[in-house]
């Protein structure tokens, strides 16, 4: 102990030697024998290096940035900020409170929202070309701004196409799941394609996922309608869905459910990197974490199958559910050629 | 099928930085001792974990810091026991913020983008060149006409002192929260 100041000057210069391209097996050598010299290097690498890996998630800031240009401060102030965090400019200091910050909940809203247009208007435009492709890997999260003001967060292996034209907003799901912020705007429909199914909203929030059996719309605010194309006619309207409704649109019809917008909220968490089960079968939260991870959990036993689970858990920490699970219940994870098999423990004898 | 410590550490620990910090500040009367007593605390916490990793990490924290501030005081005479600030602010400090609480997307986003605008302007240049467009230190060094063992410099330069700025703005957000909850009538009141 004692060491900070010469440790983390030391972990600042491994970061940028990895990061110029020069890395050679001599210095990965000096590197681990380096990290393995004291605790407090340790330490101090891995607390710079995280923040260092924070920074990737500035590169959904990055499309339409023309290459080789860095934005302005100023310029990173994107509709994406504007709308979540107009109260906060980053040089005030919090108290006195600015008088800004006095406004009403409304007031404050109307201001985003003005701020919204104005920033859609002034250089949104130039900074997002006007259909860019999104991808996310398996396991992965990511939410991207659209230049319309609006917000999509893509789960784990999902692919979408943004196509923003005067009369619509059109995002194409080739696969996976994505949440939907949609800025308001009743000149331009917003428009999810999945298949020959069209999601059309105005203003709103919902969730579009797309399974091998059909597609799963769920929303928390905000009306969105259900529409089914047809080769050579318009499309008909199939389905409204009202906050708190689920539906599964398959090839022959759709089903609705309808819940509490909290319930429907709580199948959405894995906005937030969580999976939270209440009662659900361990088949069906397997299920969950299996769309996170290419290592693919079995379960070979139907008993182990509808064993009831609950509880938040981080959809990359599969790892750490099982131990749980195996912990708290007769079931034991075994690895099996490039797959976790779950079975039923064999009774303790007593 | 133990998950590394390093990972470990990362997930449970860092992200209470800022936290920490602040309970640091508020009790510590010297600030340029205070990122010493933070890491000594990291050191401690990272050691102890190898061994057996606590229920409660967030409080193990924050009472191993409050011991190292206990032995500093004891050793030093400069700063006697009885100037310290109130040492047991330490339960309500950790109830603060609940374990589940993490930052979402958005907010990292906000937090980062506001930390690397107050990089030093070559530093900031740099740093998005490398990260976001990808582009190696050698095209960096030819876009911006100098050398490559410059822009090393400026990178290494940024990762020294991106923890704290991020760190700084994970501190403006907090009380931005807290302001907000106030404003809003929130029924613990402030």
């Amino acid at each position: 102990m004692g060491n900070r100041s010469a440790s983390e000057s030391a972990a600042a210069a491994w970061i940028a030697r990895r990061e110029s391209g020069q890395w050679s097996e001599g210095d990965q050598r000096a590197f681990d024998s380096w990290i393995a010299d004291s605790l407090d290097n340790r330490v101090a690498w891995l607390r710079l290096s995280t923040s260092w890996e924070a920074t990737d998630r500035l590169k959904v800031l990055r499309s339409g940035v023309p290459t080789g240009t860095v934005p302005k401060p100023e310029e990173m102030q994107s509709p994406f900020f504007t709308r979540a965090h107009v109260k906060t400019a980053p040089n005030e200091s919090s108290r006195p409170l600015p008088r800004r910050l006095q406004l009403s909940k409304a007031g404050v809203r109307a201001l985003a929202a003005s701020v919204l247009v104005l920033c859609a208007a002034g250089l949104a435009w130039k900074l997002f070309p006007s259909n860019p492709a999104y991808e996310t890997d398996v396991g992965a999260l990511e939410a991207v701004p659209l230049s319309d003001g609006s917000r999509v967060t893509l789960n784990t292996d999902t692919s979408i196409k943004v196509d923003l034209t005067p009369h619509e907003r059109g995002v194409n799901l080739a696969r996976g799941e994505a949440f939907f912020e949609v800025a308001k705007d009743p000149t331009r429909p917003f428009v999810v394609h999945v298949g020959d199914k069209r999601i059309v909203a105005v203003g709103t929030q919902f969730s579009v996922r797309r399974d091998t059996d059909g597609v799963r719309v769920f929303v928390t605010e905000g009306v969105v309608r259900v529409e089914q194309s047809e080769p050579g006619e318009a499309s008909r309207s199939i389905a409204q869905l009202h906050p708190g409704a689920i539906a599964h649109a398959a090839a022959d019809g759709v089903i609705i459910q309808t819940k509490p917008v909290a319930e429907v909220e709580q199948l959405l968490t894995w906005r937030t990197g969580y999976l939270v089960f209440d009662h659900t079968p361990l088949g069906e939260a397997i299920t969950e974490f299996n769309r996170y991870t290419r290592h693919k959990i079995v379960i070979v036993d139907p008993q182990v199958a509808a064993i009831p689970i609950g509880g938040n858990f981080r959809t990359t920490s599969v790892e750490a559910f099982l131990r749980l699970v195996e912990s708290d219940f007769p079931v034991v994870a075994s690895e099996q050629d490039d797959r976790i098999v779950l079975s039923g423990a064999p009774s303790s004898p007593k | 099928m133990t998950e590394p410590l390093d990972n470990w550490f990362v997930r449970e620990i860092l992200p209470h930085e800022a936290a920490l910090l602040r309970y640091l500040a508020r009790v510590w009367p010297d600030a340029s001792e205070i990122q010493d007593i933070r890491h000594d605390a990291y050191v401690r916490i990272l050691e102890g974990a190898g061994r057996l990793r606590p229920t409660a990490p967030k409080a193990l924290l924050f009472s191993i810091a409050r011991n190292l501030m206990i032995d500093r005081a004891r050793r030093s005479r400069i700063v006697p026991i009885d100037l310290l600030g109130d040492l047991d602010s330490l339960n309500v400090l950790v109830d603060e913020v609940t374990p589940e609480r993490r930052a979402s997307i958005r907010e990292q986003l906000v937090k980062v983008t506001e930390a690397i605008n107050r990089l030093p302007e070559k530093c900031r240049e740099v740093l998005w060149l490398r990260r976001v467009e990808n582009l190696s230190q050698k095209e960096i060094a030819a876009q911006l006409g100098v050398a490559e063992g410059t822009i090393e410099k400026h990178m290494t330069h940024a990762a020294h002192l991106l923890p704290d700025l991020l760190s700084a703005a994970e501190d403006r957000h907090a009380d931005s929260r807290a302001d907000l909850s106030a404003h809003e009538g929130s029924p613990r009141g402030k």
